[in-house]
């Protein structure tokens, strides 16, 4: 329903400027989108530019009062109440007063000339004028948007909506306009034709809806305020009625200059110019009455608050929709008492309802009508409900994407990736690993799957979950595709792939070439277990030796040759310990507990025995340098030290392995390979001289001793051994030359006490040419430095030990391999002080004195 | 004859590495910029030693010079090395 022959819904019918009268009440129902509905200039009436601000002077002598008169109080007042208000509540409160300027002061000029109007109308335009400044100075204010924000705020659009309730515009909810009009009804009667007349009841809901709007927007800005607020709705409700006399063009402008209102800065306007303007628009009829006594009535003004507090109980005030139908009800009572009531408020105006305006107007929709926690539990509904909207939409954009063919077929290929899983990745081909890839399918589907060639088949993954589908190859089984089928097919599908993966050949394990150990595949169904170590033959190098690897046991490393010394040492230690606890020999056989012991003992002392000969190493084999392993022991210093008591703990036959060993390896000693006689000054440094020394000191005493108990074919033996052996380098070192010189003097030793056998003697004298033979060429050089250096006992001791035992034939060829060295001697001894001279000739005399001859002899 | 090369190879603990090192010429780093490079006659569980035939060699740095480090080098027959001190054991190379 239309009453202007336009769409309500898009225009507010009840602006002005639309060539038709003014609806007083439209402003009620329309203050939403008035500001941008109506054209300012369209709608100006041009009253005031009939005004200049030069007039506001004629205020002062039209009421009397003048504009300091009335700011005085005033700002006693505004002291008084300014320490509750907040600064932002007074910037809001300077945009009200200014928007409330312009009509004010055509109000106050227009005043005497303003025709009776009902006291409804004007309060509807003061409504609307209120509603209009609240809209202008909101936008301001709001903030960056959120996209939430109207669920926030009231619902601006819903002014329309409920535009019904006042009557006005909508079609559905004709107005009840035809009612008749109480007796009560001030409604004019001069309304326009084709306006709505309101009846008394629409006013009253109008002014029910209004006074809501109040308390409803406004949880207390300002509590300090609040009851500021709510006496001032009293008041306002009260001399609301009261602006009976306010002319209906007045309040035109009033509602019509919202957007005007921000583009003029208050500031410049006198604050009794704002204060002045309820008072005018109300008393305007008796203004010339009234106008005196405001002055001297503001101290009433306080006092005046409780009449009306009594009026309006405290309770009441509180809930605004209760309040405006009381105090719809005591407008008439108020009416006789506006002298009373008229210098108040001024007071509160300016507390109380400049800072509720912008509240109240904020509200003009049905919200409006419920109360607080409705509207509240309301907004929050609309909010929750429009969030879950906008997430189900959001979720359900891509609805009906995948049809539920696809939704199988991704199934499936889940399915096989599960299965594909716990097979052998390791048979996966790139092109495989690529089509069994789940979102390679998906991307593959979505982009439409081609195939270069049509014709060409499709992969084994396609044949393999594809040919079933009817939708994709229209195969025989379109029949049976249904979705009851779906879950056998599924099964079917699964078991496909699970067959499919037993017949996959099992090689769970890779075994990389040169690696420890193995490294094992993981799926789903056997974790990856941690490194399979083959404990094969690399492991049993590092578990302690035993005889059936005699030579591998041990590294030739100088770690294991120190082991094994410490391990004779220790066991050395513990033979000597277990010797000095050698049981009594038994006597006889009466006692077998001694005998056992003694067995006990006995074997003990064989296992220690072994254990030494072991480590000994005598049996390993020579490393890859060709060094005996039992020899490198005695290049330790502690390694020979060992040796006395190693032959102390070892039977003969060990003894004589040892020495056989030694002899066998005499070229490879360290102290004779490393330390050739010089044939300069040089001599050998002080380590190996060390070292020869305690050989010399340590195993060669030992091998004395040894050699001292054998029988002459043991003695060919190792001489024969020797001549094996390089003799020139043996007999060209210290411990070599020893070494001959005492297996010499041991034949010689054996000869002279007349032992061993014809046989025997013969071979030693083979074996003894032999190495005549073998050492001749050797004689020369085998004294260390020069005749100078001296320190060569040990060559004429070995001469000596040759010349015994050889023959008249080999005395004169070994004279005269040394008789240079012979004569040096002679000759040097001669300049040698005495002492050393006889010391040199002596030595020289053994080997003379051996082949029959004396030093003396040749001088 | 399965027993006897047990004990040969095992290394129970570090100090059996220690062991080895007897008679033999062995550097020991000890607190405060010292060395002690000689025979290792006899050491103990807290590796407290005892050295044969003994350079000591102090490092000192010199302040004056730019020079990082002088040596203050004296020999002893014996020396002790109490076991606080001792930070290191090293075996010498084989010394011939």
């Amino acid at each position: 329903m239309s009453f202007f022959g336009f769409d309500t819904a898009r225009h507010n019918p009840a602006a002005t400027g639309f060539s038709q009268t003014h609806n007083p009440f439209a402003g009620l129902s329309n203050e939403a989108n008035e500001g941008e509905a109506l054209d300012f200039e369209e709608t100006y009436d041009g009253l005031g530019d009939q005004l200049d601000e030069t007039d506001d002077a004629f205020n002062d002598d039209t009421f009397g009062g003048g504009s300091g008169v009335v700011s005085k109080p005033v700002g006693q007042d505004f002291d008084f109440f300014g320490q509750t208000a907040k600064v932002a509540n007074a910037i809001e409160e300077e945009a009200v007063r200014f928007s409330r300027q312009l009509p004010a002061i055509k109000v106050a000029q227009s005043a005497t000339q303003s025709a009776t109007r009902s006291a409804v109308q004007s309060f509807a335009n003061t409504s609307a004028a209120g509603s209009s400044y609240g809209y202008a100075s909101q936008p301001a204010s709001q903030p960056a948007r959120s996209g939430y924000e109207k669920y926030s705020q009231e619902p601006v659009g819903e002014l329309q909506v409920d535009a019904a309730l006042w009557g006005v515009a909508p079609k559905k909810h004709p107005p009840p306009a035809a009612a008749p009009a109480p007796a009560q009804a001030t409604a004019p009667a001069s309304a326009p034709a084709g306006r709505k007349i309101l009846s008394l009841e629409e006013v009253e809901a109008q002014m029910r809806a209004q006074a809501k709007k109040p308390a409803a927007p406004s949880p207390a800005p300002q509590p300090q305020v609040q009851p500021q607020v709510q006496q001032q709705v009293q008041y306002d409700q009260g001399y609301q009625y009261l602006q009976h006399a306010q002319p209906q063009n007045v309040a035109h402008p009033d509602h019509s200059r919202p957007r005007e209102a921000p583009q003029h800065p208050g500031q410049g306007h006198p604050v009794p110019v704002t204060i002045l303007q309820r008072p005018q628009s109300r008393h305007t009829p008796t203004a010339q009455s009234s106008a005196q006594p405001v002055p001297h009535q503001q101290p009433i003004a306080h006092q005046r608050q409780q009449p009306s507090a009594t009026i309006q109980p405290t309770q009441i005030l509180q809930n605004p929709s209760r309040l405006s139908g009381d105090a719809a009800k005591i407008g008439i009572p108020l009416h006789p008492t506006p002298p009373m009531s008229h210098p108040t408020h001024p007071v509160h105006r300016q507390q109380g309802s400049f800072s509720r305006h912008p509240h109240m107007i904020i509200h003009p929709s049905q919200l409006g009508q419920l109360s607080e926690e409705d509207k509240a539990a309301y907004l929050d509904q609309e909010a929750k409900r429009a969030k879950r909207n906008h997430k189900i939409f959001q979720m359900s954009r891509d609805n009906g994407i995948m049809t539920p063919q696809d939704k199988n077929f991704i199934t499936r290929i889940q399915l096989q990736q599960l299965v594909a899983a716990t097979g052998n990745p390791n048979e996966h081909s790139t092109d495989e690993s690529i089509s069994e890839d789940f979102y390679y399918q998906v991307h593959n589907q979505i982009q439409g799957g081609q195939r270069s060639h049509p014709s060409q088949p499709l992969n084994n993954f396609a044949q393999t979950y594809l040919f079933q589908t009817g939708s994709r190859q229209g195969g025989m089984r379109r029949h049976n595709r249904g979705p009851e089928n779906h879950m056998q097919r599924m099964e079917q599908q699964v078991q496909r792939a699970v067959e499919a993966a037993k017949n996959k050949p099992k090689n769970k394990q890779l075994v990389i070439e040169g690696s420890l150990g193995k490294i094992s595949f993981s799926n789903a169904k056997t974790p990856k277990p941690l490194l399979n170590i083959k404990r094969g033959d690399s492991a049993e190098v590092h578990r302690p030796g035993s005889a059936h690897r005699p030579v591998h046991v041990h590294g030739t490393d100088k770690k294991s040759e120190l082991r094994s010394i410490e391990t004779v040492y220790s066991t050395l230690m513990k033979m000597e310990d277990h010797e000095r606890h050698m049981p009594p020999a038994p006597i006889g056989d009466a006692d077998p507990e001694a005998i056992q012991r003694m067995n006990d003992w006995a074997s003990e002392a064989q296992a220690l025995n072994h254990k030494l000969w072991m480590a000994l190493r005598v049996h390993d084999r020579p490393d890859s340098n060709g060094v005996h392993p039992f020899i490198a022991l005695l290049s330790y210093n502690k390694g020979k030290r060992a040796m006395q008591r190693i032959f102390r703990h070892s039977t003969q036959e060990q003894r004589t392995t040892i020495l056989t060993l030694i002899v066998v390896n005499l070229d490879n000693l360290d102290v004779v390979r490393n330390a050739q006689v010089a044939t300069g000054d040089m001599q050998l440094n002080a380590a190996m001289r060390e070292n020869v020394e305690l050989f010399s000191a340590t195993v060669m005493a030992t091998l004395f001793t040894f050699m001292n108990e054998l029988e002459l074919d043991l003695v060919a033996g190792v001489l024969g051994l020797i001549c094996t052996r390089n003799v020139d380098i043996i007999a060209k070192s210290r411990i070599g030359a020893s070494m001959l010189t005492m297996i010499l003097s041991r034949a010689e030793i054996l000869k002279h006490s007349a032992r061993g056998s014809e046989q025997a003697w013969r071979s030693w004298d083979a074996t003894y040419t032999q190495f005549f033979n073998l050492l001749e060429p050797t004689l020369p050089y085998v004294f260390p430095g020069t005749v100078n250096t001296g320190d060569d006992v040990y060559v004429w001791q070995l001469l000596a030990a040759i010349g015994i035992g050889a023959s008249p034939e080999q005395q004169s060829r070994l004279v005269l391999a040394v008789k240079d060295r012979v004569m040096d001697t002679v000759a040097l001894s001669k300049t040698l002080p005495q002492d050393l001279a006889a010391q040199r000739l002596q030595n020289v005399n053994l080997f003379m004195r051996s082949i029959g001859l004396d030093v003396d002899l040749l001088d | 004859m399965a027993d006897v090369g047990d004990e040969g190879s095992a290394v129970s603990e570090p100090l059996d590495l220690v062991r080895l090192l007897i008679d033999e010429v062995v550097c020991v780093k000890l607190r405060g910029d010292r060395e002690l490079k000689g025979r290792l006659h006899a050491y103990d569980s807290h590796c407290n030693l005892v050295l044969g035939d003994v350079e000591e060699t102090i490092y000192v740095v010199d302040d004056e010079d730019d020079d990082d480090e002088i040596k203050a080098n004296r020999e002893q027959e014996i020396r002790d090395a109490v076991c606080d001190s001792v930070v290191l054991i090293s075996p010498q190379s084989r010394p011939h």
